[in-house]
């Protein structure tokens, strides 16, 4: 502690470099906390996600609407806790810009744990909403944030316009609000109602008795991967063959679609940071070159080349950490806004730590040279500025 | 009386280049303790050299060089290090004090390396401030401060750690003379009150002359000169 003043006044000896410096290392710690909070995010998001969840849908080949009596397969399948499905009827209301999905959910309790599931948590379901909307034939559920954004209540009538037409040729949907949804205030699912599969079906003029995709539970979510196989088998040779992957699987595909993401992260983040080592290098570089008749008479006054290369090392030290945990700090303020795009995206504690640590490596692999350069000083040569 | 520095037979030679200069030739020196030395010469001559050696900043190419009964040519650099914070004050010619740190942060430097508490620490720089007459000058910058006032923090600084041997490097080369006549005053007051031995190299004969002694370096050799004024 008594060395601090000495090391202080090092640092801010020159204070608009070192300021410079503090940003650098600052912007290449919040784009550090950033891209790495933003990998780490995505894979915790991807744990989250239930392992015991496969979503069946129609093979890439055939993209013909699945029939509704697979289900009955699906559910006396060993290995199947629990099957269920939806349709989709997508539509606008009012204006062709403000579309709205209906999902058509199958009239099941499981849904109440499933919705949450297959959405990544964005909408919490209760069971009485469930049972209100199970109760009224063209009741819809819809979102908190599709209340707010359409001034929609409980009790009123929406009408929505589908391409999908009714048995009477009329593409207009009304439907009954019976009950809002929680869903997460960072949620994407702001258009997203949920309908009755029963109505939609006998409703629609054409695909009657077809579902677009079925929710199904296995027992053994280690055994996930083998049950997709196995009901994809079951109907290959049929008219409207699957492909069926677990929720996660599909949620890593669905982000890995965003390109290669870790090694784009890899990449940058590495480009970044051994940027920073040569920046810390060359300012560390000038101090001492700048300061080397101060360091010999450090030297001169009885200051070991052991103590010369700590007091190097601790400006470069303090200057770099700072610079991290301001550049971090921004990283973990602006996960909340990168969270709407993702719901459940935070910054991961452990990427604090990676990158204090990454700090502390950054600055003393940077200070190496110019702190050994200064413990090799000579005094003689050092007074005389050699 | 003992001397606290001998060397014997210090030869010093330099690389320059391909060139090897032999700055300083078979040199013998006893200082005895609290003598106040000068070593006058010529550009070039050797004299910061020998005194570079006295203070342990430097080694000899062959030689010894006992200072306060040690062999300081065969201490390692750390060591060295350790024994010139116990034994030597430096004073230099342009003061080499620290610029971004105040008067009686300069002063405390070399105590950082004691194990004074804070409290101790502070004491002592008041009493060397007190000593050179800085004491309300204390929180300034080198840079807020005269060229006489900075060497006057450089004499507090050498003398804060109570050092055997203080060693002067044109201690008044950068002052006008008002200022010289106040800082040699100073280090003779030192050498006579304090009994502190002090080996001060100058250009300057009437700086020489507040020394009890005056060695001459001519071509790497001593040549004994009259006593000073001040013997």
């Amino acid at each position: 502690m008594k060395y601090f003043p000495l090391i202080w006044f090092g640092i801010w000896r020159r204070p608009l470099r070192t300021t410079l410096i503090l940003l650098q290392v600052a912007v290449a710690f919040a784009l550090f906390g950033v891209l790495q909070g933003m990998k780490s995010g995505m894979d915790q998001v991807v744990a989250n996600v239930r392992a015991d969840v496969l979503l069946v849908s129609p093979s890439l080949e055939s993209q013909s609407p699945l029939p509704v009596a697979y289900v009955d397969r699906l559910r006396a399948t060993p290995g199947i806790k629990a099957a269920t499905f939806f349709a989709v009827l997508g539509g606008t209301y009012q204006k062709p810009t403000q579309r709205v999905a209906a999902l058509a959910l199958e009239s099941n309790d499981v849904w109440q744990t499933l919705l949450p599931a297959i959405l990544l948590n964005a909408v919490i379901v209760l069971p009485k909403d469930l049972h209100a909307l199970q109760s009224t034939r063209t009741g819809a559920l819809i979102t908190a944030a599709s209340a707010r954004k359409y001034g929609w209540h409980v009790g009123d009538r929406i009408p929505i316009t589908s391409t999908t037409l009714q048995n009477n040729g009329s593409g207009s949907w009304v439907f009954d609000i019976v009950g809002i949804v929680s869903s997460s205030p960072q949620a994407q699912v702001g258009n997203g109602i949920f309908i009755n599969y029963d109505y939609l079906d006998q409703a629609q003029a054409l695909n009657k008795g077809t579902v677009a995709q079925f929710v199904v539970v296995v027992s053994d979510p280690r055994r996930a991967e083998v049950m997709s196989d196995r009901i994809d088998r079951m109907f290959a040779n049929s008219s409207s063959p699957t492909d069926t992957a677990p929720v996660r699987v599909r949620t890593q595909q669905a982000l890995q679609r965003i390109g290669d993401l870790n090694f784009l992260i890899r990449s940058i983040v590495s480009a970044v940071l051994v940027a920073l080592v040569f920046s810390i290098a060359t300012m560390m570089m000038q101090t001492v070159r700048e300061r080397t008749p101060e360091l010999a008479v450090l030297k001169t006054l009885g200051f070991s080349d052991l103590a010369v290369l700590l007091l190097i090392a601790a400006e470069a030290l303090i200057v770099c950490t700072a610079g991290a945990l301001i550049g971090l700090g921004l990283a973990t303020g602006v996960f909340p806004f990168a969270a709407r795009f993702l719901p459940g995206l935070s910054m991961p504690t452990v990427v604090l730590a990676y990158g204090l640590v990454g700090a502390v490596l950054i600055s003393l692999i940077g200070v190496s040279f110019s702190a050994l350069r200064a413990t090799k000083l000579q005094v003689v040569d050092g007074l005389a500025n050699r | 009386m003992a001397s606290l520095v001998s060397l014997h037979n210090v030869i010093k030679r330099y690389v320059r280049g391909k060139q090897i200069i032999e700055v300083l030739h078979q040199l013998d020196l006893e200082v005895p303790a609290g003598q106040f030395l000068a070593l006058m010469g010529p550009s070039g001559s050797g004299k910061t050299t020998l005194l570079n050696l006295i203070g342990g900043l430097d080694r000899p190419t062959t030689g010894e060089v006992i200072v306060a009964g040690e062999r300081i040519d065969q201490l390692s650099s750390s060591q060295l290090a350790k024994w010139r914070a116990r034994h030597v004050g430096f004073v230099f010619q342009f003061y080499n004090l620290m610029p971004m740190l105040s008067a009686e942060r300069n002063i405390e430097l070399p105590l950082l390396l004691t194990s004074l508490s804070s409290a101790q620490r502070k004491r002592n720089v008041a009493a060397a401030l007190e000593l050179v007459g800085l004491t309300s000058h204390a929180k300034h910058k080198p840079a807020e401060l005269s060229g006489g006032q900075q060497q006057r923090v450089a004499i507090a600084r050498a003398l804060i750690a109570d050092p055997t041997l203080l060693v002067c490097d044109e201690p008044t080369g950068d002052l006008d003379r008002a200022s010289a006549s106040d800082i040699l005053g100073l280090i003779q007051v030192l050498n006579r009150q304090q009994g502190k031995t002090i080996v001060m190299v100058t250009h300057d004969q009437k700086a020489a002359d507040y020394a009890s002694r005056i060695l001459h370096v001519d071509k790497g050799q001593l040549v004994e000169a009259q006593a000073g004024a001040g013997a």
